[in-house]
This record gives structure tokens, sequence and C-alpha cells, in this order.
């Protein structure tokens, strides 16, 4: 096949040089002739593109490389472009010959890669930093600006716990677990902002993402670094025209991989049977269907503009999106802006550059998928109505659809960022800086549920409940800095950067509910009419608490000839969340940088186009707590009568003191090589490290007595993991027509809890992972030292009795049944939670107008502990509805709930994640400069063993993975699956 | 060199302002809680610190959580929590203690040492920060400031006490955080200690009035010695009957005050655990709620409600069909004694007010689902006809249920407010009966039975009175227990009472069989034993 494409290309190539020629062969001019090679080698480049410069004249060369040209007169220069080399201009002497051989150009458009505090050339980046250009984003509309790196970047888990619940995001993690009770999520830096608002993000705003991976890169933002940093930097205008931009995409979504419950009529009929005894009601009701919205419909509207001269551009951009979650009262509207003006003045000594970005959104927070369990087991023979038409409820359990009609929950909020930077160029190479941003998030939610619903009914005398709460976070920072540039000799380049930090964090939020209302008329907007504020009853709260975080950090960069490169960076930086005894910490970092191409004896490989080898070093922290947590506070303890009758709140200490309190500390090494062989062809990087982070903090049982409370929240533990990643890129084919490209992306992290004790603190294990559910049947996950976090540790399933009674394995071997074995003897490690590998893989085909890309995502190695099972594979779940499994894989089970290995699956899994087939449609016009119309099918397979729900959407990152529940403790909602199909359009003017 | 100076000066004035004092300036301030520090400026803000234990007290004192109460009932002779269907496996915590088979890191045992530690320490807390401070910085007089350090003082001996009863040799610590590692006495040296404090405070306490509901009194002290000398044998090694019969008179004789007039029996079985029970003649010392004022309540309506309770009582509390009267208990009160009935919920539940004509129905997709709730006084699964008995047979339905403490309809203006007595003046008259009649080597006296009768009486209509009566040769020891058994039923001293009939581990009950001895103390915890090097573990347990 591609030889064929590449026959007929040339056939077409060479007919329409010949029209070509033979148009201008009577104009006034000459006619060039020349050979265009490959330096170095020697060998010729067909279909080179050569243009007369300032017309809009050219052609391309031939099979041999050669080319011929007719040049108007007073044109005097040649261009000559070619996709993968580097373009050269060859001025025109008397000869008619020009001959020229162009150079690959191994890093090409995406040669500066965003550092933090300023961008290095990727050539000389000594850390593990990753980059994601709008091109490669994922495609099927992006609910959370993190959506379009899922899969993207090696090391780099995304995850959607939340299904595709519009109003949910995702939970991030670089490399494995860095902390135990802190953040894990990386720094997200936008524009300069440090901790931006994704809220703020929308996908066609953004230019490209940074992530920086490593200890080596990510020092340079100290205590909160440790999870990483992901640095996003939006679009800018450029100058030239005015340019128009717009994008839009319209998106359908249907349930797939429903857990199958037995229907209304499997049901019936094993009352019928007697398999199931209690009453059939007469109904036959579908309950989940009646949540689910059939006839949703996501729109996601952006329209830039964009442009500038010389000293000055511009982009502004407003969008609109209205989200349809897949269930019912799950939606989100959103609106806003975002504006970037960069001015240059003082004889362009003097930048100025300022953002302005807001989002307005309205999202309805009814549900979350938390509705579903009470449905997938209500019985099925019972109507949601009672006879007479009215809403039917029982005590024990919510009527899910008379909620959806009868109770309100809506958001309402602004998010709003603007920072400005200016610099000035003081002398050459010296520029000194000065940024400051500010983020503004507040929200008002509020709900009410009507005199007749339910809620109301059971708790509240049918009074209905209105309640609001307002929440409001505000985020300043300030950092100004200063760089130097210089370089020595014509072979030292040195840059240095220097700066401060000072950075302000307040959180304060009211709330307030009250019952007692006569009618429904005024829902949530008058509280004070419900009868409950006199009567006591009423609820009222508010909280404010804040955190200063400043630094002081500095970088060195050195290159010798493009050679040899090393990078220092050491921050100094204090929280206030710190104990009095450890407010401040250091944060350094080295590393360095090899460019083997460069050396002479490299010449004669001509194959390898670059290779790098980096090696770094460095050390982050993590500030990532809640505020004061190391002072002793006084809590209350409620309400107690006093001696004048009068019942007052009652104070005392609720928390140890710790004032020697400080960051975890983590540090790395990483090892990396870059390499682009064979032209370009293939492109890929391989990392390889390791990470100590200690200092872990955790809250530890104390001595009690003497202490007052029994637990304290120290500095103790340490967490280690080492990983390795690969990112392969290759361009399979490529034609003039056809192009055909791969992209790899692969990641293996193990990480173990190496310690929680010492000399004062101790713990034998942790625990995580509440199973939840009836019997408490206790934490799924327990970690000893020294293990991989994510350890399922429990019961050894060794059969059934005959009568269907459960048997496990003591640790002698003997089969005795639950009662007998003893959690501290017998339990063992059952299973892993956490993926052992992570693969994605993206391919993409251009064909003329067409373009077609296949994005497949998988993870490898780990086990889930299904708990749909465990809870509804379960006859003893009856007369609740129970899955079909409970009658078929465990028809003999007759006991009760236990957690064992029984119930861990394999959950590994490959997902045909996208699948986006694009047209550009060809205009003549200048009006137009480019239209492209396409069609994306999201979550369209999945190849598994994995018999529960959507194993993407089950955690794997954190301490409590891998448990796929029907709870909403833990962090787990069991959203449905969707399968979602887009119809979109991108059209530039 | 010269460009070297203008860079040195540019960095100098781009780095100045940083310099100043406010630019790396960490300190914290706090908004929405309160510090220590800044605590115990005026009466109002002591009284708030003093009255914390009281209220922590709630969490390990009464039924809800696992404290004193539940390691006490759900392990000796009349309650349990077993497994019904899906529901109630809870770790295995409750068929471990029902059996004896506890670990030296059992979840309850850790939480109750805790919760007992902690209450502990709000009061030395108290104490210290109060001893510390001139009685005028407080707003109080040096009176009101004794006072306050005395209560302190008797509570938590009330603490020491209990954890005594739980732990037998613990730490004796006065200090917060000092010594670090505490050292542990033997359960003699705690006995004496906790002995001491009281004898030293008891005076200078005030006595039970009105306004000290819910408070540690003069009178709570002598309850306290009441119960520290009936176990002193058991305790100690010593007994100490006289001592528990002085105690006891001074109660009895009203020489420590009362809540409501002179300290006397209530007429009847429901004055004690109404509502409105602040208004009771013999509660010594409870745990006093509001619900309609202060939304303090009662927390042991999980433990003791069925998922449907509501509809029994017209209010809007369910629980987690938990705790039951184990089977063969329910009858051993005999029909004509009233606190059968008024006291058990058993049978056919009807919804409240409909005088037993609207069945409640069991809803939640239990074995009962869609039936009308029956408690029945057994423990096996009846709807697959099955006639195993044991903790892990339960159905929805099983076993007969606590209806003691009545915490009213929703329209009660008491409703939810219901206080549950610590001590009341039955249980020092049954103590004292029990004292009088084992130093009269386990014989009854006149005396005792007239104690044991005045109690007894109330269950009994007149008519029958006559031949429930108690006399000198039917009150035997093993009648008393029984006795004990039937009138403090749910108020958690069973545990104690079978240790000092010796019963505990040596006897059997439904599905128990006996246990080993050293389970008459809780091990020490696990998890304290690893932190603190100096803390001992109890005999028998695996060191």
């Amino acid at each position: 096949m591609k030889k064929g494409f590449s026959f007929l290309s040339r056939v077409c190539l060479c007919s329409m040089y010949m029209l070509l020629s033979s148009l201008w062969a009577f104009s006034q001019s000459r006619t060039i002739t020349g050979k265009v090679t490959e330096n170095p080698g020697g060998t010729p480049l067909p279909g080179v593109s050569v243009q007369v410069k300032g017309t809009g004249k050219g052609t391309q060369t031939n099979t041999s490389g050669v080319y011929k040209l007719e040049v108007p007169q007073g044109a005097n220069t040649l261009v000559f472009t070619f996709v993968g080399y580097k373009k050269e201009e060859v001025v025109l002497g008397a000869s008619d010959n020009a001959n020229i051989a162009l150079t690959a150009d191994v890093t090409g458009l995406k040669d500066v890669v965003v550092v933090g505090y300023g961008t290095q050339k990727k050539s000389e980046v000594t850390s593990a930093i990753t980059s994601v250009s709008a091109a490669d984003f994922r495609q099927s509309g992006a609910r959370n600006a993190m959506d379009l790196l899922q899969g993207k970047v090696a090391g780099l888990t995304i995850t959607r716990t939340g299904g595709t619940n519009p109003n949910t995001g995702v939970t991030i993690q670089l490399r494995g677990v860095t902390s135990l009770t802190g953040s894990m999520s990386p720094l997200v830096v936008i524009d300069g902002i440090p901790g931006g608002n994704l809220d703020l993000l929308q996908q066609d705003d953004i230019a490209s993402f940074s992530v920086l991976k490593d200890g080596s890169a990510a020092a340079i933002y100290g205590t909160q670094a440790n999870g990483g940093v992901i640095i996003i930097t939006t679009k800018r205008g450029k100058s030239g025209p005015a340019r128009v931009d717009y994008n839009t995409y319209f998106r359908k979504e249907y349930v797939q991989r429903r857990p199958k419950f037995l229907t209304a009529d499997q049901y019936a009929a094993k009352i019928a049977s007697g398999d199931i005894i209690t009453e059939d009601k007469g109904y036959r009701t579908d309950f989940v269907d009646l949540l689910v919205n059939h006839s949703n419909l996501t729109q996601n509207h952006n329209l830039a503009f964009s442009g500038g001269n010389d000293m000055n551009t511009y982009r502004a951009s407003v969008y609109y999106q209205d989200q349809d979650g897949l269930m019912l009262a799950n939606s989100r509207q959103q609106y806003g802006g975002r504006l970037n003006v960069t001015s240059r003045g003082l004889d362009n000594r003097l930048t100025a550059s300022f953002n302005l970005s807001t989002n307005f959104n309205k999202a309805n927070m009814l549900t979350d998928g938390g509705n579903l369990n009470g449905y997938y087991t209500f019985n099925p023979t019972y109507s949601p109505y009672n006879p007479d038409g009215s809403y039917y409820f029982e005590q024990t359990s919510t009527n899910e659809l008379a909620r959806l009609h009868q109770q309100t929950d809506i958001r309402q909020q602004q998010t709003t960022s603007g920072d400005a930077k200016i610099s000035l160029d003081i002398i050459k190479g010296l520029k000194a800086s000065i940024f400051g941003s500010v983020i503004r998030d507040t929200w008002t939610e509020g709900g009410y549920a009507d005199l007749n619903s339910e809620l109301s009914y059971e708790t509240y005398d049918s009074t209905g409940y209105a309640w609001q709460a307002n929440e409001l976070h505000v985020k300043y920072a300030l950092e100004p800095t200063l760089e130097y540039n210089f370089t020595v000799n014509n072979a030292h380049n040195i840059t240095a950067i220097g700066g401060y930090s000072y950075r302000y964090e307040v959180d304060q939020g009211f709330d307030a509910g009250n019952y007692g209302f006569v009618n429904d008329v005024f829902e949530e907007n008058n509280l004070g009419a419900g009868n409950q504020l006199g009567l006591g009853k009423a609820n009222m709260g508010s909280f404010k608490n804040d955190n200063t975080l400043i630094a002081f950090f500095g970088r060195l960069n050195y290159a010798y000839k493009d050679k040899y490169m090393a990078s220092f960076i050491l921050r100094r930086e204090g929280s206030s969340r710190f104990g009095a005894n450890n407010k401040w910490g250091y944060f350094p970092a080295i590393s360095a940088g090899w460019n083997l191409r460069e050396e002479a004896f490299m010449s004669n490989l001509t194959a390898v186009d670059q290779l790098k080898l980096r090696v770094g070093y460095g050390i982050t922290g993590n500030s990532g707590i809640n505020n004061y947590v190391s002072l002793v506070t006084m809590g209350t303890g409620g309400n107690y009568i006093n001696p004048d009758g009068i019942w007052r709140q009652t104070y005392g200490p609720n928390r140890n003191p710790n004032p020697n309190l400080k960051w975890e500390r983590k540090a790395e090494v990483n090892i990396g090589v870059d390499a682009s062989l064979f032209k370009g062809r293939l492109t890929g990087s391989i990392d390889v490290y390791k990470r100590v982070t200690n200092d872990v903090l955790e809250t530890f049982t104390t001595q009690l007595p003497p202490f007052v409370r029994n637990s304290i929240y120290a500095n103790v533990g340490s967490i280690s993991s080492k990983g390795l990643e690969i990112t392969l890129s290759g361009n399979i084919i490529q034609s003039k027509q056809l192009t055909w490209s791969t992209d790899v992306a692969f990641s293996t992290n193990r990480s173990v809890l190496d310690r929680f004790s010492n000399d004062v603190y101790k713990i034998e294990s942790k625990t995580y992972g509440g199973i939840g559910g009836y019997g408490a049947l206790g934490d799924a996950i327990r970690t000893f030292e020294g293990d991989r976090i994510g350890n399922f540790y429990g019961k050894r399933f060794a059969g059934l009795t005959d009568d269907g009674k459960w048997l496990f394995y003591k640790a002698d071997g003997s089969k005795v049944s639950p009662d007998q074995i003893n959690s501290e003897e017998d339990h063992a490690v059952l299973g892993n939670a956490i993926p052992k590998y992570y693969l994605s893989l993206t391919n993409t085909w251009h064909y003329k107008g067409f373009d077609l890309r296949v994005f497949m995502r998988g993870k490898f190695g780990f086990d889930v502990l299904n708990t749909m099972e465990m809870f509804n594979g379960n006859r003893q779940s009856l007369p609740s509805n129970v899955l079909e499994t409970a009658f078929t894989k465990h028809a003999k089970l007759n006991d009760s709930y236990q957690y064992s290995d029984y119930y861990l699956e394999k959950g590994g899994y490959m997902k045909l994640d996208e699948v986006t087939l694009a047209y550009n449609i060809p205009f003549k016009t200048k009006l137009i400069r480019n239209m492209r119309v396409y069609v994306t099918g999201a979550n369209l397979a999945t190849i598994t063993r994995y018999t529960g729900n959507d194993p993407d959407f089950i955690k794997d990152t954190g301490l409590n993975p891998g448990i796929d529940a029907l709870n909403t403790t833990d962090d787990r909602r069991p959203y449905l699956s969707s399968r979602g199909f887009i119809l979109g359009l991108n059209v530039g003017f | 060199m010269k460009r070297f100076k203008k860079i040195t000066t540019y960095t100098a004035l781009a780095l100045l302002p940083v310099f100043a004092n406010s630019c790396t300036d960490l300190s914290e301030k706090v908004y929405d809680q309160l510090i220590t520090d800044n605590f115990y400026n005026n009466k109002n803000e002591v009284v708030s610190a003093v009255l914390r234990p009281y209220t922590h007290a709630n969490a390990w004192t009464t039924p809800g959580q696992n404290g004193w109460w539940r390691l006490s009932e759900l392990s000796a002779d009349q309650l349990a929590w077993p497994q019904k269907g899906r529901h109630g496996y809870d770790a295995g915590n409750w068929i471990r203690l029902h059996y004896h088979t506890w670990t030296i890191d059992d979840g309850p045992v850790r939480d109750c040492w805790s919760l007992l530690w902690t209450g502990l320490g709000f009061c030395t807390d108290a104490i210290e920060n109060i001893n510390k401070r001139e009685a005028s910085a407080m707003g109080l007089t040096q009176q009101e400031k004794d006072g306050y350090v005395s209560e302190l003082v008797l509570l938590r001996a009330f603490h020491y006490l209990r954890i005594m009863d739980i732990w037998g040799n613990v730490p004796i610590v006065t200090q917060v955080g000092i010594p670090l590692s505490p050292e542990t006495k033997t359960r003699k040296e705690v006995f004496d200690f906790v002995e001491k404090e009281i004898l030293d405070n008891i005076d200078k306490s005030p006595v039970l009035s009105k306004s000290l509901l819910g408070r540690m009194s003069k009178a709570g002290g002598y309850a306290m010695l009441v119960e520290l000398y009936l176990n002193a044998e058991k305790w100690t090694g010593t007994p100490r009957w006289d001592d528990c019969i002085n105690a006891a008179n001074k109660l009895i004789n009203n020489e420590a005050g009362g809540m409501n007039g002179a300290l006397e029996l209530d007429p009847n079985l429901t004055d004690t655990y109404k509502p409105d029970n602040d208004l009771s003649k013999e509660i010594i010392f409870s745990i006093a709620y509001d619900y309609q004022i202060s939304n303090f309540t009662p927390q042991w309506t999980g433990d003791f409600y069925h998922f449907n309770q509501s509809q029994i009582n017209g209010n809007t509390l369910n629980g987690n069909d938990g705790v039951v009267v184990i089977p063969g208990v329910y009858t051993t009160f005999e029909n004509a004694d009233k606190r059968k009935k008024e006291w058990i919920l058993e049978g056919p539940q009807w919804r409240y007010g409909s005088n037993g004509t609207v069945p409640v129905i069991s809803s939640g997709g239990n074995e009962y689902n869609g039936e009308q709730l029956v408690f029945v006084d057994n423990i096996r699964k009846n709807k697959q006809g099955s006639t195993v008995s044991d903790m892990t047979q339960g159905e929805e339905n099983s076993g007969v249920r606590f209806n003691k403490y009545k915490l009213g309809p929703t329209s009660d203006p008491h409703y939810r407010s219901t206080d549950w007595a610590v001590y009341r003046l039955t249980w020092v008259y049954l103590a004292k009966a029990e004292a009088i009649m084992r130093k009269n080597n386990g014989a009854a006296t006149q005396e005792a039975v007239d104690l044991v009768n005045a109690i007894r009486k109330r269950a009994f209509a007149p008519e029958d009175w006559g031949t429930h009566e108690y006399t000198t040769t039917t009150l035997t020891m093993d009648e008393l227990l029984a006795e004990l058994g039937r009138e403090l039923i749910f108020e958690g001293y069973r545990r104690q009472e079978l240790i000092r009939w010796g019963k505990y581990t040596t006897a059997s009950w439904w599905d128990h069989s006996a246990s080993e001895g050293f389970r008459e103390l809780f091990p020490v915890p696990q998890t304290q034993r690893v932190l603190n090097p100096n803390l001992g573990q109890n005999t028998g347990y695996p060191n």
C-alpha cells in the first residue's frame, strides 16, 4: 500500500509540475534547476517544496530530488521546505542552478518546553518533562481539562472515579503514591498561576500541558511539588491579521455495561417458582431506567478572536457549554471567557502580559450515581407510585424517582482569575519581572425538599426542608523574579533565575438550613420563613481558615556547546501550616544532560538524529495538609446543662499539639534517555526513577494516658516507589497524501509503604478501603511495613460446605467456618489493587483531507474487589433484588456476606477509548482558513475479564484503590458507564 | 566587573522588599477555633471546660458506642448483638464479646480504652488549666474555683473506677502528657488511689440539688464509694462490706442531697425512665439530655432500635437492629412482674397510637419485608424453618427488645430528652442488701429482704404482691442475682454482678459456654502496649 500511494502521488506531482511549467513559459523570467539532497548522506529528497520567496510560485522535487522552477524577474531567493527537515533559503546568484542539502529537524515545533518559571530548549532539558500540545489531546469532549491528558503521559494516572458525571473532577496521581494523609495531586500551574483553577480552562483555549515528573524538575516548586507539577499554557495571539476560530461539538451518551440484576419478569418468575419468598406486588418496573436521562445532549461552543502586531498581541475567547449527565438531575451549564493581552514597549525592553479568565456555572448536583444502589436492589414488582398516583414511600429506602421530582440541589459558581506579568530588560541578558495573580472562587448552593417529599415526610414532619451554603476561596500570589542570561566564549551558556514567592490562601463559608414551612413557594429562597429558628432545630454554621506559603528560589542552567548541560535548583520555603519548630525547609535539585549526538564519535551513526542522556536528583516537599494541624485547639463537645439551667456548648482539647510538624520530604533520582532515530521517524524517551518520601504524615495513636486525645499528627512514615516510563512515537508512513503515526505511552510503577513507625510512634499495619454495606465487613486493604500499597488482605476462600456455608483456610491449611478464622494469624495478602502496567496507544492516519485517530488505553496486572457480587450476588440479600449471578455463579452459596478472595477478580483491561474520523473541507475562498468536521466515538469497547462495573472508573490512585462499590463512601461513585458519540466542527476565518 | 556590580545592585534592589519582616511572617491566625492559651478567661469558659467530660461520658457510659456499657453488657448473660441475616456481623466484634474470645487488639476493647482515657484527660486538662490560673483571672471566687476542681477530681475518679472495672491494672496519671510512658500499677494501688481521691474531695463537693442535674456531686461521690466497696473483695481481695453499707446509708439517709427534694425511690416503674425523668426522685447521677433546646440527645437508639422502630414509638428514630435480649432471659420475668411488659418489647408490633389495630410493616428488604414486625424470644432462622440457635443465626426480628427508657413520640414536649441514670437509689438499695447478705455468709437478713422488697414491690399489683414478696428464706444469693438481673437489666452492671457471683467466666448461658478465668479482665490494647513499654498486660493474655 505504501509504495502504491507514493507512486501515485509522484505521478500527480509530476503532472502538476508540467502544467505549471507550461503556464509560466511565456513570462519574463528565468528557469532555475537544481537537486535537493539529504545532509548527511547525499540521498536525493523527492517531494521537497520549493517556493520563490515573496510569491506564490513554487514546485516540488521529483523522484530524483530534482526540481525545475520558473523564477520571475526581481525575485532572488528560493525557500526549501520539507516535513521533518530544517527550512533553508538560497539566494540566487548568476547561476541558473541551485543545489542544496537539507538537514533533518529533530526538534521541530515542539522545541521549547515550559518549565517552572520559564521555558527551556527541549534539547537542553535535563529532567523528566513531558509536553502535550493541543493536537494530541483526547477528543471526546473534556468535562475537566485533565480529561485531555488521560493516557497521554506515561506515569500520569488520571482516573474518573465519578464516571462521566459532569460535576466531578478526576483523581490525578503521578508516579505512584507520595503521601498518606496529605495532598497527592500534582500542583497545577496555569500561565504561571500556582494552584490554578481547572474550571477556568476550556479545551479550545489550551495550547499545551507540560508535566514536570521528577524531583529535579519539580523542586523549583518546593513544598507543593511532591505530587509533580502540571504547567498549563493557554493559547496566545500571533501578530498578523485577526483570526477567528469557532469550535463546537455535540455529544450524545448511551448506557453501557449496566449490572445484570434480575429484570422484573425474571424476579416475578422466581417468586412464582418459590426461589424468592416474597409477595409479587404485580408491577413490572425497571427502576434504574427511571433515573437515566435518555434525552441527554451536550453541546459546546467556543469562539476565539486573536491577532496583533509586532508590539501587541491579543486573544479573546468566549464559550458556552451545556453538559447533560447520563443520569437525570445531573447536569452542568457554564459560560465564560478568557482574555490575554501582551504588549511590548520601551524599545522592546518592557513586556507586559495580562490574563483575565472567568467561568460561570450552574450545576444540578442532586444526583451523582449514589442513588443507583437503592434502585438496583429494589423489588421490581413494586411500583414507584401508590395506586392513587402519589409516590410510594417506605421508611427504610428512598424513592429515588420521587426525589428527582421533589428535591433540588443547585450550585451556582463563579470563578475568576486575573494575572499580570511585567518584565523589564534592564541590560542585555538581565531581566526583572514581577508576577501577581488572584483567583476568586465563590459559589452558592441551595436545595429544597417539598412538603410532600420523602425526606420531609420522614424527617421533618412534612414541613419541607430548605438549605443554602456558600463558600469563598481566594488565592493570591506575588512572585518577583530576576533572570540573567549570558554566553561566554560562544560556548558556555548560563541562565540564572532567582525569585521570591508569597502566596496566601483563605477559605470561608456559611451554611444554614430550616424547616417548618407552610407551603412550597419559598423553596430555599426565604429560609427565615420556616418555623425552626425559634424552635431551635434550624441549623447554621460558618468557617474561615487561611494559610501562607513563602519561598525564595533560584535556578542555574548551564550548557556547553549544546553538548553538556546542567541545572541547579534551590528553594527555601516555609508554610504557616508547619509546627513552630519547623517552619522552613530547603529543597535542592541537580540534574545534568549529555547530548551524545554532538560528540565526534557519533558522527558516523547516521541513523541517530539525537541521543541525550539525562540524570537528575531532586528534593521536594508536601505542604498539602489541613490548616492549623500543629496547634492545640479547643473543640466543641456538644451542649450540656449549666448551673443556671441554660444549655451551653462545652469545650475540650481536640488535638494533641505537635510543634515539630513539618513537610513530607521526597528525594528522587531520575535517569532518562531521549532519542530520535531515522530522521525523526522514531522518537522516544525512556525514564527510570526511584523516589523515597520520608517524614510522611500520619495520624498516630498516642500514649493514652498521659495524653488527652488518642492521636497525634506526626512525620513518621516512609513510602518509596520505582518505575519505568517509555514514550515512543513512530511515523510509519510519511508521504504527501498518506501518513500513519503511532504513539505509545507505557509505564510501570511499584509503590511500597516502607515504614510507619519510629521510636515513639508505632503502627503495625495500616488499613484502608472500608467495604461498607451490611454487616460492617471492615477494611479490604491492609498494608504492613515493607508491603506494596494496595494489598487486599483477608480471608482465603476454601470452598463451600454441602449446604452452601463458607469455608476459609486457616494458616495451617485447614478449612474452617468464618468464626474460627483469626484475623491476625489466618488472614493473608489476597491480591493487589494497583495496576502494574499502564499502556496507551494512539494511531493516527491522514489521507488527503481525512484524518482518523484511534486511541486505546489499558491497565494491567491488578485485582478488583467486586463488592457488587459480594452484596448482590448472594441470595442472602433477598427479597431485595439481586444480580442474576445469585442464582447462577453463586447458586450454591447459602451464607451471609463475607469478604475474601472469592470476590477478587482480575481487573486488567484494554479499552477502545476514542475513535475520531475527521474531514478537512478544502475551500478555495480566502474567507475560510480551515474547516474541519469530525465524529468521535468514546468508550466504544472494553476487552476485560472483569465482570463488574466498567473497570476504568475504579479508583487506582491513593490508598483505597480497587474497590468496585455501590456505596458512596470512600470516594467511590458508582455512576453508570456510558458510550458517547460526538459530532464536532472547527472553523477558522 | 562593572556589569557584575550593576547586576548586584539590581538584584539587591529587587530583593529588598523581600527581607522586610512581613514578607517572611508565617504565624497562624485562627479564625474559627479556640486555642487553649486564650481560654478560661471567664466563668462561662471555665464551666464549658468543666462540663466537657460529661458530654464525653455520654459516649462511654451509655449504650451506642464501644464504651464501658457495651463491654459490660454484651459479654454478660442478658444481652447480645447477634448476626441477623446480612446485618450485624460487624467484623465479628459482638460474636467475640459474647463468646469471651476477644483478642488483645479487639476494636471494641481498644475503642473503650480510648474513650475512657480521653474522658479522664478532659478532667485532668481542665484541672490543670483551672489550677494554674488565679480565681479572679477566671472571673471566679476562690470557693467556686475549688468547687470546680473537686468536682473534676471526683469525676476523674469515676473514670478510674470504670477503667479499673474493665482492666484492673492500669497506670495512675494526674498530669497531661507527663510522664510520656506511665507504668502500670496494680489494681490494689489504683483502688487505693481512687478511694483517696474520692475521700479527699467528697466533703468539698456540693450536695446534690436540682442545679446539679447531670453533674457529679457529694451524692455521686458516695455512690462511687458504694460501687468501689461493693466490688472491693473482687478487686483487692479484701472485703469492705461495712464501708459499702455506710456509704449507702449516707445516700439512703439523705445526707448528700437529692435532685428533687429528698432522695427516695421512685414510686413506679416509669418515672425513672420517662422523657422528663429529670423529675425523678431516685436518680443520683445521670447523663442529662435535652433535645428540644440543646440538641443533646441519647445515643443509644442505634444499638436498640429496629429499622422500623419509629413507627412503634411515633417518632423519627430508627436503629441498626442490634442489641437483643438473650433467649431465656425474658422468661425469668414472671407474667405478674410488670417489668416484663413495661421494659421489654415482645410479640407483634403496632403503630404508635393505633391501639393494636395498625401493624408495623417491616421494610428494607430483610427477611420479613412487607410483613408485620414480630419480636420473638428466640434467635434462629424461623423463615427457613431452622432450629439452630446461635450468634450467627438471627433474623431481623430475633430476640425481644429494650424498652426501658422511653424517648416519647415527637409530640412529647420532652421528646428525646430522657436522661440516662448512671447511679440511682434502687441500685444503692440492692448494693446494700447484697453487702448485708455477703457479710452474713450469703444468708438474707430481714433488713436485706426489706431493701429488696422495697424495690420489687413496685413491679407487682397489690393482689399479686403477697405471693411474690421475698422472705429471708426465699432471698438466696442466687435469687438476689436473678432479681438484680430483672431490676437492673440494660443498665450496664451485669458483668460486675456476674463477676461478684463468680459466674462470669464459669457459667453457661444460651449458646455461651464457660470461658477462661482470666477473662474477668479485658486485655490492655496491644496498640497501646506497642507505644508504652511500661504498660503491662493482664494475666492470661499473650504478652
